[in-house]
């Protein structure tokens, strides 16, 4: 708790909060929903072409759509360290934060692994497993991004 | 305009709207998971419209549009609901303006594409480069629904008149 506390009171963390400028938080929080559409709207096109939509387009192809995923979670790790450092205290201790963080991690890990499985091995259609991968991606991201949502709720 | 955004501030529908508190919540949570679905669409589309991803027929990257309109319908749905719920946020903001100009931009511009441009897509073949007048019209697009993202996120910070 004492480490939330230091991170909370560090400069960068007070300026997040308190500057008046719309560089600071607003911005922020935008980054990190335009962070969010990168890579949640990558990853569902991808899983959607892995559950049978769009079966004209080669499931080979959309492998590059892999740096977009990248791009938003660095995107979102970087803005959502600077989110969690201004309120640590209240977040570090707030369940549904937990749930959160949860959730993006295994959404993360089901997308790697699914990544592995659907383009690692030439053009073949969409194994089963790749197909539970996609499914459980797509329910994944949507559920971190509700309890994100909801963080703002229950406090 | 200000006796109208009174008025339905204050209807019989907008103050139960108000009165469920799970609906605003709600409403959000949906708004977000629809601009996922519209950004990753409508944005692949349009990065194949400004000639990446050559190997795939432009034809094929289409058939992910009727998501990104399930996520434009729940994103308008939503986007009503929050209206009919607390107008004078939005009716007094510039930026929500600005976000309504922004989808206009990003509608007439898809419709350009659909009446005049949209046959000659049938016949580009896979590995084929996309002619300018595609490229501009990706390039419109993809920037015209971030700039949305971008006035939504910022609308309760940006031009508030505070």
């Amino acid at each position: 708790m004492e480490f939330f506390s230091w991170l909370q009171h560090t400069a960068l963390a007070s300026w997040v909060v308190q500057s008046e400028s719309v560089w600071a938080y607003p911005s922020i929080l935008t980054a990190h929903t335009i962070g969010l559409a990168l890579l949640v709207g990558a990853a569902s096109v991808i899983d959607l072409r892995l559950l049978g939509v769009a079966p004209r387009v080669p499931v080979a192809q959309l492998e590059y759509l892999y740096r977009f995923v990248w791009a938003g979670f660095w995107i979102n790790l970087a803005s959502g360290l600077l989110l969690f450092a201004s309120e640590a205290t209240e977040k570090a201790g707030q369940p549904i934060f937990i749930i959160k963080l949860i959730l993006v991690i295994v959404a993360l890990v089901v997308t790697i692994r699914m990544r592995r499985e659907a383009f690692g091995r030439g053009t073949t259609a969409p194994s089963v497993r790749a197909r539970r991968l996609a499914a459980m991606s797509l329910t994944l991201w949507a559920a971190a991004i509700t309890a994100g949502r909801l963080m703002a709720y229950f406090k | 305009m200000a006796h109208t955004i009174t008025w339905l501030g204050n209807t019989w529908l907008s103050s139960q709207m108000r009165d469920l508190k799970w609906l605003w919540p709600t409403c959000e949570t949906l708004h977000f998971i629809g601009l996922s679905l519209l950004i990753g669409g409508a944005g692949l589309f349009d990065l194949r419209l400004m000639g990446f991803m050559r190997r795939v027929p432009v034809s094929a990257v289409r058939d992910f549009m009727p998501y990104a309109i399930v996520g434009f319908v729940l994103n308008l749905v939503t986007g009503v609901a929050f209206f009919v719920m607390m107008p004078a946020q939005y009716a007094y903001s510039l930026t929500w303006y600005a976000k309504l100009l922004f989808i206009v931009i990003a509608g007439l511009n898809a419709m350009l594409f659909e009446t005049t441009l949209g046959t000659r897509v049938l016949t580009l073949g896979p590995d084929e480069d996309t002619p300018t007048s595609f490229k501009v019209v990706g390039a419109v697009s993809l920037f015209s629904w971030f700039a949305v993202l971008y006035c939504g996120r910022m609308l309760p910070y940006l031009g508030t008149g505070n």
